[in-house]
């Protein structure tokens, strides 16, 4: 009976066209236009080479760490040059300035950084912020070098070796584990794909609503006939839930692969565990579908309207029209974000490239489902109900 | 032979109005009930609550000789079910849409293929099996419908509304049908508001108003509950007001009518009221395109009963 449910319901869920729009064809459609609409941007934002000057002074001139750092910044065979440097005196940097040659200059003025800079830009905050890591870095080495030596300890090869891996970890504990992405292709498109994903996962919830429909005989008449027959509602319902999510992940995988194998979107090493996050996702867009099919007293078409728009929403909170309103959230409302399944599957994936760790990850997969069982719950007190009072 | 349904004392309400009113009635086993009110009777409000879907205030039913509970599985087994709605499955073809349902009931798919044939047959869709429902008229729909509620060979069936809205020929073949599950021996209950139908099928008949049983019985001893024996009707537009007060004062007249078209006379008792009549007219030159008589119906006996027509 479960599998013969199971069948049917697949088999009635794909034959319904509107439903395979929304899980199949409309992420399909807005990915390829996310692509078409924000390939362009990306192109435009990309960072360019930061013409910039350097006083060379004798302070400068004894510092090796400042020299390296810059030389290698400034390295074209590198393939990650950051600025084009030109190393000049203190008036020939201050007329570079003046004529708009340079976005800045730095010079080191009794081993103090200074950055001189004529306006407020991209380029100049680049210039400024890429100046102070390097000398909080340098600052954190010279203090655990001191203390190490203080200690007793002979600057032998080994010493280095040590003292590198310590400043690695202090620097990474002072960026709250936040790793260096700039090697990562963490974009524009990636963040659109990223709630793309989230909006096909709780698009599922349209599934789940017309699958729980299907066997309550307030809802439907289809249902009616289904309540009289000698089969258990449970059994019923998660025959037809089960059918629904299979059918929404069949949903998910044709968005993973469409946009892998035709629009050549890189997801990183991080595959699988975005696949999983999906998952958990995909089960939580369910249960906001079964949630509205057994709380909403409506048609399938008004219900279907409420989902698309929770979706939508959600969607919307967590950044899929602007990054800037994920953050906004979270500075003002951070509860809403809490609860959005849509914010926890984006963060999720954020997580994945902003972090060394999973620990945020990990959380986010786990409140999914958290989420996931507590509307399923909820559900299930109303299903629970075997007459009613009016049909 | 015994009962199939036993309810007793069965009462519903919504909010304030009494959908069911103290219902108690039994259907014995291979009998048609016929369940006959206008809309708003409680004819569907009844038959959901035998089927445990509503829940009621108060009263017991008992199906097969056990108390009948949302979880007696064993008792809807034997029950099969054709709601007024057309619920079918648009995705699906009339024979999926069969064995879904079918399938419900019948684990074992070679029986569950007979059977389904079986049903097909029985209704008439032997040419539609691969069409899809939007595909159907609205009286194929409703042949669908029923072979939905009825390919598992259940032993109680009912059918609430079947022929709404459909073409004479699928009516009469949905009638048919019927018969053929009769015949093979289900026991049916069968709510309409058409009377004839009721008149053509039913073993028994119960008259439902606001919730009561107004009658009980076959259509033969409801009819004699009728206060007129013989109805006569005259399409003319030639009777003058005087001449229906003759009509009035006649021998055996129960009552007279005209509404400028149609002449209707209702006689409690006598013979040959119709010819009587016939010379009535003939003695005061009143012409007349058509005249016929007519035995009461299930209509009349409703009418004395509440004072309104079945279709109200």
């Amino acid at each position: 009976m479960f599998w013969h449910n199971f069948k049917y319901t697949a088999k009635t869920l794909l034959g319904d066209k509107m439903l395979i729009f929304w899980t199949f064809a409309f992420p399909v459609i807005l990915g390829a236009f996310f692509y078409m609409a924000f390939s362009d941007i990306e192109d435009s934002e990309k960072l360019h080479v930061i013409d910039i000057a350097v006083v060379e002074n004798t302070g400068f001139r004894e510092s090796e760490m400042w020299k390296e750092s810059l030389e290698v910044l400034s390295d074209e065979a590198s393939g990650e040059q950051v600025f084009c440097t030109k190393y000049v005196s203190e008036e020939e940097a201050k007329r570079l300035l003046s004529e708009k040659e340079i976005a800045g200059y730095f010079m080191l003025a009794d081993g103090e950084p200074q950055v001189t800079v004529a306006s407020d830009g991209i380029n100049e905050t680049v210039l400024k912020y890429v100046v102070e890591e390097i000398y909080q870095t340098e600052e954190i080495v010279r203090n655990t070098a001191e203390r190490r030596i203080q200690q007793g300890e002979m600057p032998t090869a080994e010493f280095y070796e040590q003292l590198s891996k310590e400043v690695m970890n202090l620097v990474d504990s002072e960026n709250g584990g936040i790793r260096d992405i700039s090697g990562a292709n963490l974009s524009y498109t990636m963040i659109e794909f990223y709630t793309l994903i989230a909006m096909t996962c709780l698009y599922g919830g349209i599934l789940g609503m017309v699958a729980v429909n299907q066997n309550l005989a307030n809802m439907s008449s289809k249902g009616k006939r289904v309540s009289v027959s000698p089969v258990g509602k449970s059994r019923m319902i998660l025959s037809s839930v089960l059918a629904g999510y299979v059918i929404q992940m069949v949903g998910v995988a044709l968005l993973f692969a469409f946009t892998i194998f035709v629009l050549h979107v890189d997801y990183g090493n991080h595959l699988p565990l975005i696949v999983l996050l999906a998952l958990c996702g995909g089960l939580a867009g369910l249960s906001v579908g079964i949630a509205i099919a057994v709380l909403v007293k409506s048609g399938d078409n008004v219900k279907t309207g409420i989902v698309i728009s929770v979706t939508m929403a959600g969607c919307f909170l967590s950044g899929m029209m602007g990054i800037t309103m994920k953050y906004l959230v979270d500075k003002n409302i951070p509860l809403l974000n809490l609860l959005n399944p849509a914010n926890m599957i984006t963060d999720g994936l954020y997580a994945l490239y902003y972090y060394d760790t999973f620990d945020r990850y990990w959380q986010n997969a786990a409140s999914l489902l958290v989420f996931a069982f507590s509307m399923i719950l909820f559900s299930v007190l109303g299903l629970r109900r075997q007459k009613y009072d009016s049909i | 032979m015994q009962n199939v349904i036993e309810v007793r004392n069965l009462t519903k309400e919504y909010k304030a109005v009494k959908a069911v009113d103290d219902l108690s009635f039994e259907v014995q086993e291979g009998e048609i009930l016929g369940l006959l009110g206008p809309n708003g009777s409680g004819k569907s409000t009844t038959m959901n609550c035998i089927l445990s879907l509503l829940n009621f205030g108060s009263g017991s039913i008992r199906i097969f000789g056990s108390e009948m509970r949302p979880d007696a599985y064993e008792i809807k087994r034997k029950i099969g079910v054709v709601f007024q709605d057309v619920a079918v499955f648009e995705e699906l073809t009339v024979y999926e849409n069969i064995d879904y349902f079918c399938g419900l009931y019948i684990r074992d798919k070679a029986i569950r293929k007979q059977y389904i044939e079986e049903a097909i047959a029985l209704v008439g869709l032997e040419e539609y099996k691969k069409f899809r429902p939007r595909q159907l008229s609205g009286g194929l729909l409703r042949r669908l419908n029923i072979a939905c509620g009825i390919a598992h060979k259940p032993k109680l069936i009912f059918l609430d509304e079947p022929t709404v809205a459909v073409d004479p020929q699928s009516r009469n073949n949905i009638l048919d049908g019927i018969m053929t599950l009769r015949n093979q021996g289900a026991t049916i209950v069968y709510t309409t508001h058409y009377m004839e139908e009721v008149e053509i099928i039913c073993d028994r008949v119960i008259i439902l108003d606001k919730g009561k049983i107004l009658a009980d019985g076959t259509c033969d001893s409801l009819k004699k509950l009728a206060r007129i024996e013989e109805k006569v009707t005259v399409e003319t537009n030639a009777l003058a007001k005087e001449c229906l007060e003759e009509i009035r004062q006649l021998a055996h007249v129960d009552g007279a009518a005209y509404d400028g078209q149609s002449l209707s006379v209702a006689y409690r008792q006598g013979k040959n009221n119709l010819i009587e009549l016939m010379e009535f007219l003939k003695k005061r030159n009143i012409s007349y395109s058509k005249i016929y008589s007519e035995r009461p119906t299930l209509n009349d006996v409703f009418l004395e009963l509440t004072g309104k027509e079945l279709r109200d």
